[in-house]
């Protein structure tokens, strides 16, 4: 664990003494050597259940694949920030990559935490530097409002999470989830004990997002440049995931009961939100609904407390990270070009940007769950699974996969086939830099196809 | 032109009207040519930025933008009778009756299990 938090920390001070002129090479370098070094924890030797432990911080086959998606997004950040970034005083820059450092820190020690306490610690501390990337390098005025309400959104969750988690330190003297997991059912049954059960599971329902308490994402992707877009969609969501995963192990008997109404949220929220995405003009915020969508098929896949619910998460979790970060590149892309978000303005990319029409094709693809791709191992895993709890299900998520299919197919088509409009012939073309950046995505999700082990938590 | 006589189940089209260019009244033909004017213009103003070689930024349409500010900030949501119906409807109706259909298939389900009748469809290990 140290191997990879030691250099991470270290970034810090690599920003802040190379030379201008190296600045982003040395970041991008030294945050790819941070990324090879964290895939050494996809090595599973361990009999215990935690591998690569020290006092506080140890992974499980649930938090590898999320640490090594976090470790591997901070170099495709980097990579897809130098351009809009490149005016700015040098200072800024620096600052700038700082936040992204600090951010990847706190997202380490987050998901390697065994303390529930460090965790919610964590979970807090990575809201300031998203914040300051949101409100400070956002490009539009409505960054305020999103600052502001992505921040309260989250944090009207987790105070009531903090309360929940020292009440039960002070019943079962514990908060190490190595020691958690052992505990026995706790009898719960008077209204105090659904409040609590609530008020742990809250705050990682309004992080997935689920579906009424959504209303922070949209705002906060649109608005966020496109590191934090990328961060935000690719790994803040999942640790809303990851959080309800670890937190079930101790709120067993109650959640037959009390967990029916955030299922039944998480279900129709995949229609409703799928449905949006049909009638959104700007781009990210469709990408951003669609998030929305993927979560909460994982939210519902979480809460039915099931293996191959678990499994399904982790996988869409995984799959979706890397789907969703390629989008808002391309979106990205379309952005420097244009300064616009609007889907009808940059239509028919395809004539004038071929290769990237690849990239996009392939992209949509994967969001809409193609086989083989892992996007649809998970969520056919979910599915499956949740026929299996109710066969009713099947109606909304059948249902939702077509809504997801149709949108994607949407995006496709409204951003590269049509008639190029005559103006925007004069576009720069494509960078390398942004075909790396590209390939960097999809290259993961083909290749955790052939080896889906790495992705399935505890039970294979 | 002058002796166009329409087929027999057609309808004249407008252009080969011609009540559209004889017996115009000035102030009509006035107005329509200032509106020919502005047209002038405004096409004269595009293809001057479509056609500069210096140009290296979009041509801004005006329209375009009025259209994606209003399908996006403003907000035309008012809660009329209507559209609190539809909001209950869509909203808050499906979330009620997807907690009866799913509680009373789960409990028919706990209740065979509970009395060892429920034959398990599948071979799954979940």
């Amino acid at each position: 664990m140290l191997k990879v938090l030691i250099p991470t920390m270290m970034l810090f001070p690599t920003i802040w003494l190379t030379s201008p002129k190296w600045l982003w090479t040395t970041t991008t370098a030294h945050s790819l050597l941070i990324a090879s070094a964290s895939l050494t924890w996809l090595k599973w030797t361990s009999e215990a259940g935690w591998a690569f432990s020290n006092m506080y911080l140890a992974t499980d086959p649930l938090s590898t694949p999320l640490l090594v998606l976090t470790c591997w997004l901070l170099p495709l950040m980097i990579l897809a920030s130098q351009n809009h970034i490149n005016p700015e005083p040098v200072g800024r820059q620096r600052s700038y990559i700082t936040l992204l450092a600090l951010l990847q820190t706190f997202l380490i020690m987050a998901f390697g935490a065994t303390e529930i306490i460090m965790f919610y610690i964590m979970f807090e501390a990575t809201l300031i530097p998203t914040l300051i990337i949101i409100t400070r390098w956002g490009n539009q005025a409505e960054r305020l409002n999103a600052g502001t309400y992505f921040l309260f959104y989250t944090l009207a969750g987790s105070l009531p999470l903090l309360v929940a988690l020292l009440l039960l330190q002070q019943s079962t003297g514990t908060l190490s989830m190595l020691v958690l997991q052992y505990s026995q059912p706790l009898q719960l049954s008077s209204w105090g004990h659904m409040a609590w059960w609530a008020g742990c599971l809250v705050a990682f329902l309004v992080k997935m997002p689920l579906y009424g308490v959504h209303l922070w994402l949209p705002k906060a992707h649109v608005e966020a440049p496109v590191a934090g877009s990328m961060v935000l969609a690719a790994v803040l969501l999942k640790l809303g995931g990851y959080g309800m995963m670890r937190m079930m192990v101790t709120l067993d008997p109650l959640s037959k009961e009390l967990a029916y109404p955030f299922i039944i949220l998480a279900l129709w929220g995949i229609i409703m939100t799928g449905s949006i995405c049909l009638r959104q003009t700007d781009l990210k915020s469709l990408i951003a609904y669609s998030s929305v969508s993927h979560m909460g098929l994982v939210a519902g896949g979480v809460l039915i407390q099931t293996p191959w619910g678990f499994s399904g998460a982790i996988i869409l979790m995984i799959a979706h990270g890397l789907a969703s970060s390629a989008l808002f590149c391309l979106a990205n892309t379309a952005y420097e070009r244009t300064h616009s978000r609007t889907m009808m303005l940059a239509r028919g990319l395809q004539m004038i940007f071929p290769l990237t029409a690849v990239w996009w094709l392939a992209a949509n693809l994967a969001n809409l769950a193609l086989p083989p791709l892992p996007n649809l191992m998970g969520e056919l895993m979910i599915i499956t699974t949740l026929f299996n709890w109710s066969p009713w299900t099947i109606l909304l998520t059948g249902l939702g996969a077509l809504i997801t299919a149709s949108y994607s197919l949407y995006m496709f088509l409204m951003s590269q086939r049509g008639p190029t409009p005559n103006h925007i012939m004069g576009l720069q073309p494509f960078h390398t830099r942004e075909h790396l950046l590209m390939t960097l995505h999809l290259i993961p999700i083909i290749l955790l196809m052939t080896k889906p082990e790495l992705m399935w938590g505890w039970c294979y | 032109m002058a002796n166009y006589k329409e087929a027999p189940l057609a309808t004249r089209p407008k252009t080969l009207d011609p009540a559209e260019y004889f017996n115009l009244s000035p102030d009509y033909r006035r107005a329509e040519e200032k509106r020919a004017a502005l047209r002038a213009q405004l096409k004269r103003q595009y293809l001057e930025q479509l056609n500069n070689p210096h140009r290296k930024e979009l041509i801004e349409d005006p329209a375009l933008t009025r259209w994606t500010y209003a399908r996006t900030n403003n907000n035309y949501f008012r809660p009329t009778a209507k559209t609190s119906l539809i909001g209950g409807l869509f909203g808050v109706l499906p979330l009620f009756v997807l907690y009866v259909v799913f509680k009373t298939d789960r409990d028919k389900r706990e209740a065979k299990i509970k009395a060892g009748t429920y034959e398990r469809p599948y071979k799954l290990s979940t």
